[in-house]
């Protein structure tokens, strides 16, 4: 696919700035109204997902070039997907997530890159990793938990952690709790180790489409080889990737993409693992763009033209996972979970994803300072999400920002309702 | 080659409003010309701003406009931007994007006024006044569209114009940067006297910069207005599931919502004036029943409409539909207000059907219709709609125009330059005690099929034609086209318009593309019997000088 493959999806755009907000039914105040990182910090209507489809037409038409400052335009969107769902409200003959991820790949196909980015892939292809730290160190998170390894054996259920869990030494207690959790419930997983690698995903986003192929291709062959029919994942974007991006690429993967919260959500209802522990905390949960809209599964490249498509047959946001969290914090005794303004399809980013936070770290933490802010409106202690991501940008902009707020995912809320003893 | 603007007048601009808030590359700017909507041109980009700031107050606008007219420059503010009117008309413009001026300054609960920035829109506004139990008129374009732009600078009717009346009667104090970068406070906020009066103490011109249908951003810059707030006896806000089309939200306990059938037009225009005199009535929209079919089942529509005998059977058995909703402060109103329409309805020879008993019908007519979000579903069809803008005028006027404009789609229809949606597609809401209506026939058309944007021109002159036989003036009559036809035949408005736009602005650097300049008809897209009868119109009833 290329960028004038979408130009009817570009021509479509009506301009009525829906794209900006949240869905209109949802919008409860003034303050939270925006759903949009990008236009509500630059507010220039070319960061929104109308402004970015306007100037894309423009640029195939001629009309102007790919330059240096569209390229950071196109590259300030975490590529949330909220615009997508806003626009969708309304009609189902646009895609523009789809237009935004062809944009930058016509950056990086026309040299319109960020350097940051840059070194990112770089990193990519030599450690296997975004955070580009040795690959040899990929499995190390796991000492002592004696997972199985699928280089060596069969298994039923594959975990694969994802990049910023492997390696992010403040989230390394969550991913470890959740192997222990599963324990706990009876279920052995395995996974890939030192040899585990990147899903490609972020590659794909920010433009890379060879390299994210290339990842893609050895994920997909590593979960074959692996004899799983699951393949678990806490990481919200590999399972957006795995849902997303890999059918849209045309790979199949042989294994259903299961991510954290949904075996939690299972375990607890199959009293797998029983939540003893009464928690007396206020809590809210914030949505990860890449496991609620964004993980939407693909249905297909549309031949023709889009207004014959019906609502079933195009992606809306409204089936990306949004119950299955809500039900295991609702399992915990003594939790109360009081929901943000922004929350599910039109839940607002964390404002790590699509590449901002390698490359314009200082919107990121904007971003998150938003939605922490909003977090902080609804008198929780604590934000509970369910993406190494999320937790990421939040811990940042906590501690930039001196938020009274917790960040926990919810594994670490469920390890406490289990009465999982603390590591050492 | 496009016009590019000089490095001084820039970087004038720059320390106006602040280096990252002004932008001159090309794409950005492009990203500002793209408007298909209210666009009658087959070239749906419209002329290229040279450069786009973003001030962010009202001391901001006034150094831009002060920079325009040191350089010899024009500019045209927008809000919200939906539409080709809000884009230059000009080569030499500077686009003042009010985006970051976005702020309730007041919500007066005790006098029932909101003030507000020009980027605050109609759900934002909203859902603040919901939680002081007010409410604010919603156009029907949706609540995506600017409050302030809509009162002071365009007309903007809606659902709720039975019970809020239309923007531009909601329209109290305003700070206006004028076109030569002075501020003039209308109405009270002129004497310091809080906002709560848009006539004084204070200048009192709300007549001159707004008129009937506003200047369309071609008169100065509103930066802050006063509107009047109106009762809202529902709960704070209305927790709702999904998307439009599966809303869950719906219909709160202080409400009724009624679609009332009438097959004869007579009958039909009592009821609504009854209602009017009953004083009951929240909202109240005229539709047909086949475009509930179109906006919400666009696919199956488009199977039915082949089948003329199903399209009779939807639009001409009950072919007089309203659909009300009724709200009341306490049960005994609410009582009252219901008893009173079934008895209306009846009197009438009518038939009303209660929705609220109905959970997906409440669920579809509750937050879409409170917060008239629904409408937007117009675009699933065609993608894109246009409206054959009438007059707010007397409520029987406006049915005639519906049957006026049902024939004129129909030749373009039925020659291929509009989608077919049955023809008889009207959007009728009524206001001040439903003496007044206003009717906007729509149109569906694909904006990216060059036959249909072909259609555009010839059949908004039709409608010009149509309105001068009918004598109305078309609210379209920002168009320069239509202005120029029409002018002539109503007093030579434009004469005076281009009086009053040279008084406040004697350096010509507002745009006035859309408020007062003059264009006359392509003979080359318009047939010349049509050319030929406009000009025997303008022969007949015209006035000259």
């Amino acid at each position: 696919m290329s960028v004038a493959d979408y130009r009817e999806d570009m021509q479509g755009c009506v301009r009525c700035s829906s794209c900006k907000w949240v869905p209109f039914n949802h919008m409860k105040s003034h303050r939270f109204s925006g759903n949009c990182p990008a236009i509500s910090r630059f507010n220039f209507h070319s960061y929104s997902g109308s402004g970015r489809m306007n100037m894309g037409l423009s640029v195939l038409e001629g009309r102007s070039e790919l330059s240096e400052k569209v390229s950071e335009v196109v590259y300030s969107c975490q590529m949330c997907g909220a615009c997508d769902t806003a626009c969708k409200s309304y009609r189902e003959i646009i895609d523009i997530t789809e237009v935004l991820l062809e944009l930058r790949a016509e950056c990086v196909e026309s040299g319109q890159l960020m350097v940051e980015h840059m070194m990112t892939l770089d990193a990519l292809k030599r450690e296997n990793n975004m955070l580009g730290e040795p690959k040899a160190e990929r499995g190390a998170w796991a000492a002592g938990l004696d997972l199985k390894d699928i280089n060596k054996e069969k298994v039923d259920v594959m975990l694969h952690v994802g990049c910023r869990f492997s390696y992010d030494p403040e989230l390394r207690g969550s991913i470890r709790r959740a192997v222990r959790l599963l324990r706990e419930a009876g279920l052995d997983v395995g996974t890939a180790g030192a040899e585990e690698s990147c899903c490609g995903g972020r590659a794909f986003e920010l433009g890379y489409r060879g390299e994210a192929r290339n990842f893609a291709d050895d994920m997909a062959a590593r979960v074959k080889a692996s004899g799983a029919r699951y393949l678990l994942t806490p990481c919200s974007d590999g399972f957006a990737a795995f849902n997303y991006l890999y059918p849209l690429m045309g790979i199949e993967l042989e294994a259903e993409p299961v991510h954290m919260v949904q075996l939690l959500d299972i375990l607890i209802s199959d009293g797998k693992l029983t939540l003893e522990n009464p928690l007396d905390m206020r809590v809210t949960y914030h949505d990860p763009c890449h496991l609620g809209r964004m993980s939407e599964p693909y249905l297909g490249g549309w031949k023709g033209d889009k207004r014959d498509r019906l609502r079933s047959q195009s992606r809306t946001g409204r089936f990306g996972i949004y119950e299955e969290p809500r039900r295991v914090l609702g399992a915990v005794p003594g939790l109360e979970l009081v929901e943000m303004e922004r929350i599910k399809e039109y839940s607002w980013c964390c404002g790590a994803g699509g590449g901002v936070y390698d490359a314009f770290p200082e919107f990121a933490t904007w971003t998150a300072r938003e939605r922490l802010e909003e977090a902080t409106t609804t008198g929780a202690s604590a934000i509970v999400t369910a993406c190494p991501w999320c937790e990421r940008v939040f811990t940042d902009a906590v501690g930039e920002n001196g938020f009274e707020i917790k960040i926990l995912d919810v594994v670490d809320v469920v390890a406490r309702a289990v009465g999982l003893e603390e590591e050492e | 080659m496009a016009m590019t603007i000089s490095d001084e007048a820039y970087r004038a601009l720059e320390e106006a409003v602040g280096e990252e808030n002004a932008c001159r590359e090309p794409a950005m700017l492009d990203s500002y010309c793209w408007q298909p909507f209210l666009n009658m041109s087959t070239d749906l980009w419209v002329q290229r701003p040279i450069a786009v700031v973003l001030p962010g107050s009202a001391e901001e606008v006034q150094e831009v406009v002060r920079v325009c007219n040191a350089h010899g420059l024009k500019f045209k503010a927008l809000s919200t931007g939906w539409g080709a009117h809000n884009g230059p008309t000009y080569d030499n413009v500077v686009q003042i994007d009010l985006r970051r001026m976005n702020r309730i300054i007041d919500i007066d609960e005790k006098n029932m006024i909101a003030v507000v920035e020009p980027y605050v829109c109609g759900g934002e506004l909203q859902a603040e006044v919901w939680k002081h139990g007010l409410n604010t008129h919603i156009v029907g374009a949706g609540p995506h569209c600017s409050p302030l732009a809509g009162a002071t600078s365009m007309h903007g009717c809606g659902n709720d114009s039975i019970y809020m009346s239309t923007s531009s009667r909601n329209l109290l104090g305003v700070e206006w940067v004028l076109p030569n970068g002075e501020m003039l406070h209308l109405g009270t906020p002129g004497s310091d006297a809080g906002w709560f009066c848009g006539d004084g103490p204070g200048p009192s011109l709300r007549g001159i910069v707004r008129g009937t249908s506003g200047a369309f951003g071609g008169f100065g810059v509103f930066t802050k207005a006063a509107l009047k707030l109106f009762n809202w006896p529902g709960p704070d806000e209305i927790d709702s599931e999904g998307l439009i089309l599966d809303s869950t939200g719906g219909l709160p306990d202080c409400s009724l919502f009624y679609n009332c059938q009438f097959s004869r037009e007579e009958d039909f225009i009592e009821a609504a004036y009854r209602i009017g005199e009953a004083e009951i009535g929240y909202m109240f929209v005229r539709m047909v029943t086949s475009e509930f079919v179109l906006l919400l089942m666009p696919h199956l529509f488009k199977k039915l409409v082949k089948h003329r005998a199903i399209m009779d059977l939807l639009d001409k058995t009950m072919a007089y539909p309203f659909m009300i909703l009724l709200v009341g402060s306490t049960e005994r109103e609410l009582k009252y207000q219901e008893e009173m329409l079934n008895q209306i309805v009846r009197d009438c020879g009518g038939m009303a059907m209660k929705f609220n008993n109905i959970p997906p019908a409440a669920n579809l007519m509750g937050m879409n219709l409170l917060r008239c979000t629904i409408f937007g579903t117009v675009f699933r069809s065609g993608n894109m709609f246009a409206t054959n803008l009438d007059g707010n005028e007397a409520l029987t006027t406006q049915t005639d125009w519906c049957s006026t404009m049902e024939k004129a789609k129909k030749r373009y229809i039925q020659s291929g330059g509009l989608l077919d949606d049955g023809s008889d597609n009207p959007y009728m809401i009524t206001y001040e005690n439903n003496l007044f209506g206003h009717c906007e026939t729509i149109y569906l058309y694909d904006q990216r099929n060059p036959e249909h944007l072909e259609s555009l021109e010839p059949l908004g002159f039709d409608t010009t034609l149509a309105a001068i036989e009918q004598c109305n003036v078309p609210l379209a009559a920002f168009e320069p086209v239509t202005r120029t036809a029409m002018s002539p035949l109503a007093g030579n408005f434009n004469r005076w318009q281009k009086e009053i736009s040279l008084a406040f602005d004697p350096n010509g650097v507002s745009d006035t593309g859309l408020y007062t300049d003059e264009k006359e008809p392509d003979p080359e897209k318009i047939p010349a019997e049509k050319m030929e009868h406009f000009e025997w119109l303008k022969a007949r009833f015209g006035r000259k000088g």
